[in-house]
């Protein structure tokens, strides 16, 4: 792992645990309710401040806190236009599949390639620092992931090409 | 501080209650139900369910004499619990409330509840036997956000809350007819019901747990920035300390009149807070007997790491705790005159019951 990628995966891993402390909180604004404040955003003293942690330009997190979810939104290094179509395919894929990993949000937030929502049932149910270290992985592998697909697909278009330029000989 | 007991009872416990002869537990196993567990040659076994609330049980609170259980829910409503032959015969409180409760203590002399809402309220309830109802009066406009504790004053009258917005204050609940005229000190007995006697802006986060000491002198709440705020003197002139702690933030905070103050922050570490001396050669004087009635304690948030040092011997040992403690009870049989032990429960769902011993207390 690059030196850089470790201190930024190292800032991301300090932040969550520090902000990952949330209780159970009732709606304040609906009967009977049990939303997370970080999407409805009624409240403005149930927010903390938001944590934008950038490694460069391209690659960049940004965490927004509330007193009973948390929110973590990613964008993706994407150098070229492969790159970018591949992510975006692959980050699709997983997006569509949110309800099987629980903690992703459907949709991500407006400028960002991927999100999570935790909230405090999500700490109820699993080990925190099991949630961090998923949080964390999922954002050192994601990069590997992306590079792996534009080299298989940088493979398999010079392997079509030879075969196609055989004919010609 | 050695860890006497650990009882696995629930998958998650919100909160807990311990009957007055310390016999049985009221926990909320983080839903709508109340279980009520009895100690019987050294196993627990599960002897009530109170099922009546149709959302999270929020607070439950056991009153020492009149053996009554209150809780509050996130249903908007609360139930007050009476022991009738082998069952428990639910009342409902008319709370007047449009959104949830989130907390619930009994007054000291029982006569009355207060009650914490997200509401922006706090409620009061006191027993009419010609209705045989309890009636709830509503303290409004004053908090900007949800209360999230309510503690009573041991005069009966005052109750101090903590809100989300970061601000403690302590409110006159005397109500006519409830309160007799020689309770209290001539200032309690002259401000009128609702009166807010004081605001303490300390906090520049959410507030949690708010606690007096047992002589009234000292109210103590926490904060989610991790700061812990010690006030002095409320009614003349109050006096404020405060103490910062550079671990995770704090869900509830208990007082110890012999001011012992422990914190666990997240790698499971007991630690003494720095005021500790100062505070300790203050309250002798000033407390004088009542030094061990008191009792608190505050808690970080959760921890999973392997290892729990207890302040006193720094020694690693299996964490007791797993996941975030949100509720925490002194235990005080009514032969001692020395309150030496606490319980705890969290989210992993298990009650804890730890011991001060000497050493902690003399340290």
């Amino acid at each position: 792992m690059a030196n850089t990628l470790r201190l930024y995966l190292t800032c991301i891993r300090n932040t969550l645990e520090a902000v990952m402390c949330l209780q159970n909180f009732p709606c304040q604004e609906v009967e009977r309710h049990n939303k997370p404040e970080v999407e409805l955003m009624t409240s403005p003293e149930l927010l903390l401040n938001p944590v934008l942690i950038c490694r460069n330009e391209a690659e960049k997190c940004l965490i927004e806190t509330s007193i009973n979810s948390i929110r973590i939104s990613m964008k993706v290094k994407q150098a070229d236009e492969l790159e970018n179509i591949l992510a975006k395919k692959f980050l699709r894929f997983l997006s569509m599949r949110a309800e099987a990993f629980q903690v992703l949000r459907r949709k991500p937030v407006q400028g960002y390639d991927i999100s999570f929502l935790i909230t405090n049932y999500h700490c109820e149910d699993m080990h925190r620092n099991k949630l961090i270290d998923f949080i964390v992985q999922f954002m050192e592998d994601i990069d590997k992931e992306i590079v792996e697909l534009k080299l298989s697909v940088n493979t398999r278009g010079r392997l079509v090409a030879t075969e196609f330029l055989k004919q010609f000989i | 501080m050695p860890v006497v007991e650990v009882h696995q009872l629930a998958q998650c416990i919100t909160c807990h209650a311990w009957s007055p002869d310390r016999a049985m537990i009221a926990i909320c196993p983080n839903n709508a139900e109340v279980h009520i567990y009895k100690c019987t040659s050294e196993k627990w076994e599960r002897v009530h369910v109170l099922y009546k609330h149709d959302q999270i049980v929020s607070g439950i609170d056991w009153s020492s004499r009149s053996n009554k259980i209150v809780t509050a829910s996130h249903d908007r409503n609360s139930y007050v619990w009476n022991q009738e032959g082998s069952e428990w015969v639910p009342t409902l409180v008319i709370l007047r409330l449009n959104r949830a409760a989130l907390c619930v203590q009994w007054s000291p002399k029982e006569n009355k509840f207060a009650v914490g809402s997200g509401a922006k309220t706090v409620c009061i309830c006191y027993y009419e036997p010609e209705n045989n109802w309890w009636v709830s009066k509503l303290i409004r406009k004053r908090h900007d956000s949800s209360v999230t504790s309510v503690a009573w004053h041991p005069d009966n009258i005052f109750v101090a809350t903590t809100s989300t917005d970061g601000k403690c204050r302590v409110f006159s609940t005397y109500i006519k007819g409830v309160d007799s005229k020689d309770l209290g000190t001539s200032s309690s007995r002259d401000v009128k019901f609702g009166e807010q006697i004081v605001q303490l802006d300390l906090s520049s986060s959410w507030a949690f747990g708010v606690r007096w000491s047992p002589s009234g002198n000292t109210l103590v709440y926490a904060g989610h920035n991790s700061m812990i705020y010690f006030v002095e003197d409320i009614c003349n002139s109050p006096l404020a300390q405060n103490i910062a702690y550079r671990n995770l933030p704090l869900r509830d905070v208990g007082f110890d009149c012999n001011p012992i103050m422990f914190t666990k922050d997240e790698t499971g570490l007991w630690s003494f807070a720095r005021l500790l001396e100062e505070r300790r050669t203050q309250s002798h004087t000033k407390y004088g007997s009542q030094l061990s009635e008191a009792f608190g304690k505050l808690y970080g948030q959760s921890r999973h790491t392997t290892n729990n040092d207890t302040a006193d011997s720094l020694r690693p040992r299996g964490l007791t705790h797993e996941n975030t403690i949100n509720c925490i009870v002194p235990l005080k049989k009514s032969s001692e005159t020395i309150i030496q032990r606490f319980s705890t429960s969290g989210l992993d769902g298990k009650v804890v019951i730890w011991e001060l011993d000497d050493f902690a207390i003399a340290a």
